[in-house]
């Protein structure tokens, strides 16, 4: 106890215990108390963390896109999230070398929208313990692709359905899994939008005059 | 009410024992990959026969009296690449004792991608044209590098998942080389 004493540097006065239970610390520490819980919740979640390799595979899913309105005839961006396992790195888009599998994203779209661009964010530069020197384009936690859609000025307004894929390839610390491909599905809802009257192009200032 | 800090931390330790246990039964939990769990060591290792990156097919009993080292590998594998080199090196070294590396691509570029990055990395040893079934035959092979050491007398040694050090590698080589040894003298 004493040694817990001199290293919090506090002053702390411990009764014997259990004659009186009241166990006197600093008020500061005491403030802190219930937050040590969260802490060794933390712990435990950083040691769930470093796996080795083959005692779980790795998982990318999907979080629930809300569906998104966008006008037809203009283009929308829809934003998907991608989770990554703790633990694991999947190639960015653009890996740094030739023969790593990059991370794509595969659409089929209804007829009348067109799925235009999709945007991968640039990868994060890390090394890791099997190749020390090396820097690779990884994406790891979370990860939002944007995809630009644009329903043609013909689409009849209402929901429409979007399906793909999502192909990654995985690894950890020590080890790579296979390429995986994740079912992708998200909505969007087309809006008529307002009727906006052009002008004339055919009428320059000069006939105005 | 006011709170007792003996009963925080009684109550912190016990929840953190608990998510311990957790992670621990987790890890274990049966099901979750084909290999973790399944030990081949004291087996005989399954006989295959694949294509060479120069067409010929090669079976692995071709090897017997040798001590293989088979290595699973895939040129999208970054791992793989550490240790290729390094057995290499103990191809070289080990040869006049009677190793033989075997390196199977589990991949789905073709013999020339995968003859190129081999050549690449100084791979001196044979490399075979992976399939799924010759993976499964070994108790699946989820990840990549998995390593199986087997012994002169055909027996598998050992069976490594994930990237090791030199050093493990090399005891492990030694202790393929030496099982099997007594089996051979009798012949």
């Amino acid at each position: 106890m004493r040694l817990f004493e001199q290293h919090l540097n506090r002053e702390v006065t411990i009764s014997t215990y259990p004659r009186n239970r009241a166990m006197r610390f600093s008020p500061k520490l005491a403030a802190n108390l219930p937050a040590l819980p969260c802490w060794l919740l933390l712990t435990c979640l950083a040691v769930a963390q470093d796996i080795s390799p083959g005692k779980r595979l790795p998982s990318v899913t999907m979080s629930p896109a809300p569906t998104i309105t966008i006008t037809r005839g203009k283009p929308g961006t829809v934003d998907l999230h991608f989770r990554i396992d703790g633990g694991f790195h999947i190639n960015s888009n653009t890996p740094t070398t030739e023969f790593l599998i990059p991370t794509t994203l595969k659409l089929t779209a209804p007829t009348d929208i067109v799925v235009g661009k999709v945007i991968y964010p640039p990868g994060e530069q890390m090394s890791f313990p099997f190749a020390p020197d090396e820097k690779l384009s990884v994406y790891t936690g979370v990860v939002i692709l944007g995809v630009v859609v644009r329903p043609l000025a013909t689409v009849a307004p209402g929901k429409y359905a979007f399906h793909g894929q999502l192909k990654y390839q995985a690894c950890d610390k020590a080890a790579c899994y296979p390429p995986r491909q994740l079912p992708v599905d998200f909505q969007i809802n087309v809006a008529k939008g307002s009727v906006v009257r052009k002008r004339n192009p055919g009428q320059s200032p000069h006939v105005h005059r | 009410m006011k709170r007792d800090p003996v009963v925080i931390i009684i109550v912190a330790l016990v929840v953190s024992a608990m998510l311990a246990v957790g992670v621990y039964k987790s890890r274990r939990s049966p099901g979750q990959t084909k290999t973790s769990e399944t030990s081949m060591k004291g087996q005989l290792a399954p006989d295959f026969a694949l294509q060479s990156l120069d067409g010929k097919t090669v079976h692995l009993s071709d090897f017997r009296g040798k001590a293989v080292l088979l290595n699973f590998w895939a040129t999208w594998c970054q791992p793989c690449k550490i240790e290729m080199p390094w057995f290499a090196e103990l191809q070289n070294h080990y040869a006049s004792e009677g190793l033989q590396v075997v390196g199977i691509a589990m991949d789905d570029a073709g013999p020339q991608e995968i003859g190129k990055f081999a050549k690449d990395l100084g791979v001196n040893y044979v490399v075979l044209i992976g399939k799924e079934e010759v993976g499964d035959s070994y108790g699946g092979v989820p990840f990549l590098p998995t390593t199986f050491y087997i012994g002169r007398d055909g027996t598998v040694v050992d069976k490594v998942f994930g990237l090791k050090g030199r050093g493990e590698i090399e005891s492990a080589i030694k202790k393929a080389l030496s099982q099997g040894q007594a089996v051979q003298a009798k012949k």
